[in-house]
């Protein structure tokens, strides 16, 4: 009784005299009442708090991910082959066209690098290495892949990824100032630090199965085979894990297997209907410059 | 009967894709769940693939006597001939038809090792893109202005979509 005396005290200073005043009305029901209340009110906060960090607004979105993926183009920059390029972004910007964020400005590329990976970044930017690229046989399994990407990015998982590690505090002042004062700007090169962590420590795994769920759906949508996903998974798989070529992409993504598995399961029955979708391997191969 | 017909088809098999069943699968008469099943394969049986239906791959198993499709994910592809076996090109389709060919292809790409790749010189591949190259990477907003310069647009798009079949379907996203 004591002990919830002093926290109805303490809480009353400081919540103010709605708490504080009704406080001498020493009825155990009431002092109850007041504590539920009182604890409402700190949710609340919490809540307020919650909503407002990690809100950034999609100018800012566009913003983070330029320079995290110019960070990325830093280690390893875009192959040299415009067709290819162009071709890229011809099929990831008709994916991306079948989300609910079709008006980003969506950028796609191929950067020369043999690890095999994919990376995605804020407003709408998606690389995908050479490495990777040259174990995809048609279309599909490109449009596969980059929906895969486009699902980070229209679910946000990279920015809710930052929320969680950046204070709480830096999200309540960033969301107050502009970004264009010199101090935001540092805060923004701090968020694209820890952004580039990120592709190095990898997404939380309920965020990969959710990119792989909800790319399929997005490519089967764009009219291709849903299952070509699960070819480029199955080529993947087949490689000795242990290749240095594979590092990055083990250590920041659940085991190949176990999302195999996982979309298998949760596709069966249900995309059946759509895998008759194209697959274009043609097309492919003749931008891919394959024999 | 269903020897016979195994054997007249054999010399037909002997060029198709090489692939090995990676987890025990059901087989079935045709790439549905709901057709008639015709056996398993268990872990590790080596399988010949015909032809590939969406989700499903069509395969033969001379080990245990089975012809029917199977879920694409259960079978991988790829030449696991043993090295005194001579190795069968690769099919039209190419991709995993080997990861030696794949890796002889891809290194043929490539004229140098890691680390040295310098900025503007796009045809010097990177090994890999390592932990370090990743966190060390100094950003180049030059190549960012180059990747903006392809980005696609709508009227680009169509013409896209025309010529690759592809007609956009309406299918709601699935629970996790």
């Amino acid at each position: 009784m004591k002990l919830l005396l002093r926290i109805l005290l303490i809480l009353g200073l400081a919540l103010g005299p709605a708490v504080s005043s009704t406080a001498s009305a020493l009825d155990l029901g009431d002092l109850k009442k007041q504590l539920d209340k009182a604890r409402q009110k700190i949710d609340e906060n919490k809540q307020k708090i919650d909503q407002a960090r990690g809100k950034v607004s999609t100018g800012e979105e566009i913003e983070i991910g330029g320079n995290l993926v110019s960070g990325l183009l830093g280690a390893a920059p875009l192959v040299d082959d415009a067709s290819l390029q162009r071709y890229v972004n011809d099929v990831g910007f008709w994916v991306a066209a079948q989300s609910s964020r079709s008006e980003l400005p969506w950028r796609f590329g191929v950067i020369d690098s043999q690890g095999i990976n994919a990376f995605a970044a804020p407003g709408g930017y998606v690389v995908v290495t050479l490495g990777l690229f040259n174990l995809l046989d048609n279309e599909a399994q490109l449009a596969g892949v980059l929906a895969h990407e486009i699902a980070h990015v229209v679910r946000k998982h990279h920015l809710k990824a930052l929320q969680k590690t950046m204070k709480r505090e830096f999200w309540t002042s960033l969301t107050v100032k502009a970004v264009s004062d010199g101090e935001d700007r540092q805060k923004l090169n701090e968020l694209v630090n820890a952004g580039v962590q990120l592709y190095a420590t990898g997404l939380d795994r309920e965020y990969e199965y959710d990119a792989d769920l909800h790319g399929v759906v997005l490519a089967a949508r764009a009219g291709y085979d849903p299952y070509a996903l699960l070819d480029v998974l199955t080529t993947v798989d087949s490689i000795n894990p242990d290749s240095e070529d594979l590092t990055v992409l083990m250590k920041t993504h659940p085991p190949t297997a176990e999302r195999l598995g996982n979309l298998t399961r949760k596709m069966d029955g249900k995309m059946d209907a759509y895998a008759s979708g194209r697959l274009n391997a043609g097309r492919f191969r003749q931008l891919a410059k394959r024999p | 009967m269903f020897a016979l017909i195994a054997t007249l088809f054999l010399p037909v098999l002997a060029a198709e894709q090489q692939a090995i069943v990676v987890r025990q699968a059901t087989v079935y008469a045709n790439a549905s769940s709901t057709a008639q099943t015709v056996g398993q394969v268990g872990a590790g049986t080596r399988v010949s693939i015909f032809s590939r239906k969406g989700g499903w791959k069509e395969i033969f198993s001379e080990e245990q006597a089975v012809i029917g499709w199977v879920r694409s994910y259960q079978v991988r592809e790829g030449d696991f001939a043993p090295a005194t076996e001579i190795q069968t090109t690769a099919d039209s389709r190419g991709f995993l038809s080997g990861l030696a060919a794949l890796s002889r292809k891809a290194s043929s790409f490539f004229k140098s090792e890691s680390g040295s790749t310098s900025s503007g010189t796009a045809t010097i591949g990177v090994r890999g893109l390592s932990e370090d190259q990743i966190k060390s990477a100094v950003a180049d907003p030059a190549e960012l202005e180059k990747m903006n310069q392809f980005a696609s647009n709508q009227q680009r798009i169509d013409g896209f979509v025309r010529q690759g079949k592809l007609s956009p379907v309406k299918i709601p996203h699935f629970e996790n």
